[in-house]
């Protein structure tokens, strides 16, 4: 298949699991032998020294820049274009269709681009669209262009995603979706969670070595992510006696955290330890006992857990966060409530070793290397691919008119927005 | 049978507006059911959604979106739905905001489109931006309207005056005319340039003003301007009482210009003088200003002359008083020329041909 992805980031610029499970999937799909361009944006970083040949990064970012103006103009301006129009990145993007003539379009994350202009492209054109949905990015869109100029894109409602087929990584991200941004999906969803890469798996390292419990988590070090749970809860275990640390991996507000850190005198058990490469934190998680994952509600599913599960590290997750759905309480992992309490409760049980660490360590990776293993998972998007791909009428693309429509709708959005 | 849907941002009734561009819409749809078998449906915008039929001709009022209370700046996106399954779509007031939001749905639609300016708006998008080369055609409905938007659309363009209706609009020789009568049909605007006509209304003539009051310090200045002379105004003259104006004057003038009488500029002025058309249609002479497209109304001189200057409207005026002008059969003449180039059956035929020429593969099966 020929297979134009869309995403708004590619490593190295990276927030998350999202743009990370993107670029590995189009490496593994490349890897399959399929035709593959990447359409994303720039990197002010110095670029990955093997990225491919097939990323094209000629679209313009408006947002997730670390610097945004007070100005509330200037603000709205930004807004407006990261959900709704970029003209350059409709004209970039039809430019693509027309010379890549993909099969498919592979649609990740569109907040920044101005995504309801490029999905309503998209629809222009009839080329057969897939999204891929890791986060609420349908009720995103939605929450920030007001409804008159959703009405020039159709893109109210549902409409938007009519023809597209529907990749979720949860049903709870589908509910949410629903819920805030009253989308539905009418076509149905194809639910395919969050993975785990089994290759260069290490074997697990022996739990509560040397009477020691180690927990870690890895993300985006924010209060959403539960870091300030895991401060209190991890100063109560420290309060109680009992041996461990805590390592901490990610950017974000880590100069808060340190002070926290310091504030709550568990600076000597929890440590800031920054980002690292997907790769390398992979084989980090067989050192330790515990994954700590008590993030928000609407955490959309949570690559992180799986990944730590599947490598031995057992996962302390949130009860209704979107893994949740895929791991078992009480046998790949451990599920609380979210507060310091349950939080305190469940990884005491680790250090009092009140659970068959080694049992749920191995049920864990059982799961991540076999229903949520990533060659499974591809398996999966490759066939949900070849089944919405089909030939379409190339002809519709190559309307001259094209240009003109969107810098129609772009302008008069500008118009209705800003006067 | 071709669908067509008429895309408009207010309908002709006091819920919405009552104007010429409003009525032109309705006329336009009638001529085209004349003259061939066609299926319409008109699309509006108001306050509240509701349908109702209008002598025969669906009308779909749309929920107004815009925040503005404007009429031609009103906008529905409910356009996505109601115009699927239609051939063809004709955007009227395509200039206006409502035109400009129009446009882009319905050519997202893929639906073929005719655009009309009728006045409302000249939106920078649509005209500098070249929005109107999204249309498949542009209607002008005068070659002074067609000159306006020419140098921003390069595809096909019909130009068609009217349509009038004639069967309604015609002489009725059993009614005595007063050739002292001289008839103005006019909203109470500056820019209609009534004081002109008062101003050189000469002794022995009698001028009707009908038309209601849209600006009452005009209209004040117009009531000190008549003192003394044979004016009088009429403001609710219905359709049936401006008929019997029509056929019982002696006279008609439009005096529209583009410089009122407070120095102001006015755009666009008079994109179709439908009024003269009606007079003449009904019988009566007409002199017009040459201003917008009022000169192209009047092509024969013996029926119908320009005036640019207070001194020519005073000069024309004098012939007409000493019976100089208009020449023998003018009012015949002026009947015949209406119902040959602007008459609903001349004007819906030729309008058909070129909604064909821009659907030809729906008019070649059905």
């Amino acid at each position: 298949m020929r297979i134009l992805f869309l995403n708004n980031l590619f490593p190295p610029l990276v927030i998350g699991g999202y743009e990370i499970a993107c670029a590995n999937v189009a490496r593994a799909l490349a890897g399959r032998g399929h035709d593959i361009r990447l359409l994303t944006t720039w990197s002010h970083l110095p670029l990955l020294a093997d990225q491919p040949a097939w990323v094209d990064r000629s679209l313009d970012l408006q947002w997730f820049i670390p610097h945004l103006s007070p100005e509330p103009k200037v603000q709205e301006r930004a807004i407006h274009a990261s959900f709704c129009t970029i003209y350059p990145n409709t004209l970039r993007l039809l430019q693509v269709v027309r010379e890549f003539r993909p099969d498919i379009v592979y649609v990740w994350n569109v907040a920044g681009i101005g995504g309801v202009a490029l999905l309503d492209l998209l629809n222009q054109v009839k080329v057969p669209w897939a999204i891929h949905l890791m986060d609420r990015i349908p009720a995103e869109l939605k929450a920030h262009v007001p409804p008159t100029i959703l009405g020039l894109f159709n893109a109210q409602g549902a409409e938007l995603y009519a023809t597209a087929r529907i990749i979720s990584m949860s049903q709870h991200l589908v509910d949410e979706i629903e819920q805030v941004g009253h989308i539905g999906f009418p076509q149905g969803v194809d639910l395919i969670p969050g993975w785990a890469d089994e290759t260069d798996a290490l074997p697990h390292e022996p739990y509560l070595r040397d009477g020691e419990a180690r927990f870690v988590t890895a993300g985006t070090v924010r209060p959403h992510k539960g870091i300030d749970l895991i401060l209190q809860a991890s100063s109560a275990l420290k309060m109680s006696g009992r041996e461990f640390k805590v390592d901490i991996y990610g950017d974000g507000e880590i100069q808060r955290y340190v002070d926290m850190a310091r504030t709550l005198q568990v600076d000597d058990r929890v440590s800031f330890k920054g980002s690292r490469r997907q790769p390398e934190l992979l084989k980090l998680y067989a050192e330790y006992d515990c994954f700590l994952f008590p993030t928000w509600e609407r955490e959309p599913f949570g690559f992180t857990p799986v990944e730590a599960a599947a490598r031995g590290a057992i996962p302390i997750m949130t009860r209704n966060c979107g893994a949740s759905e895929r791991l078992v309480d009480g046998v790949h992992c451990l599920k609380i409530e979210r507060n310091v309490e349950d939080l305190i409760e469940a990884m005491t049980m680790i250090t009092d070793r009140h659970v068959d660490l080694e049992a749920m360590g191995q049920a864990g990776h059982r799961l991540g290397t076999s229903d949520l293993s990533f060659s499974h998972s591809l398996d999966r998007v490759e066939a949900v691919l070849r089944g919405h791909a089909r030939d379409w009428q190339t002809a519709l693309a190559d309307d001259p008119k094209l240009p003109l429509l969107a810098f129609l709708k772009h302008n008069l959005s500008l118009a209705l927005r800003f006067g | 049978m071709l669908r067509v849907a008429h895309l408009t941002p207010a309908y002709f009734s006091d819920l919405s507006v009552v104007g010429g561009g409003e009525r032109y819409v309705y006329y336009l749809a009638h001529a085209l059911r004349q003259a061939t078998e066609i299926d319409q449906t008109v699309f509006s915008i108001g306050a509240t959604a509701r349908s109702f039929n209008q002598e025969g001709i669906p009308v779909k009022v749309l929920r107004n979106e815009s925040p503005s209370p404007e009429p031609m700046e009103g906008f529905s996106s409910a356009l996505w739905t109601q115009l699927k399954g239609f051939d063809l779509v004709h955007v009227h007031q395509s200039l206006s905001l409502f035109g400009t939001y129009s446009t882009p749905i319905v050519r997202s639609l893929g639906i073929p489109m005719v655009g009309t300016d009728l006045g409302g708006g000249e939106n920078a998008l649509m005209l500098q931006g070249r929005g109107l080369e999204l249309f498949g055609g542009i209607l002008s409905i005068s070659r002074y309207a067609h000159s306006l938007v020419d140098g921003y659309f390069s595809g096909p363009h019909e130009i068609l005056v009217g349509p009038v209706d004639t069967d309604r609009f015609c002489p009725d020789e059993t009614i005595p005319r007063d050739r002292k009568t001289v008839l103005c049909v006019s909203r109470i605007l500056p820019h209609k340039g009534i004081d002109r006509v008062i101003k050189a209304l000469p002794d022995g003539l009698r001028l009707i003003i009908a038309g209601r009051v849209y600006d009452q310090h005009y209209y004040g200045l117009l009531k000190e301007m008549a003192a003394g002379k044979d004016v009088s105004f009429e403001h609710d003259a219905d359709d049936d009482r401006l008929l019997r104006l029509y056929r019982t004057a002696g006279l008609f003038i439009q005096a529209s210009t583009a410089l009122d009488i407070y120095g102001r500029v006015i755009g666009k002025p008079e994109l179709m003088g439908l009024t003269s058309l009606e007079a003449m249609a009904c019988g009566l002479p007409a002199a017009v200003a040459d201003t917008g497209s009022l000169p192209e109304l009047v092509p024969d001189p013996r029926f119908g002359r320009i005036f640019s200057s207070h001194e020519e409207l005073v000069g024309l005026l004098t012939d007409y008083s000493y019976g100089i002008w208009p020449a023998p059969g003018a009012s015949a003449l002026a009947c015949r020329h209406v119902v040959a180039n602007h008459g609903m059956a001349a004007i819906g035929s030729r309008l058909a041909a070129f909604y064909a020429s821009l659907v030809p593969e729906k008019t070649a099966t059905s």
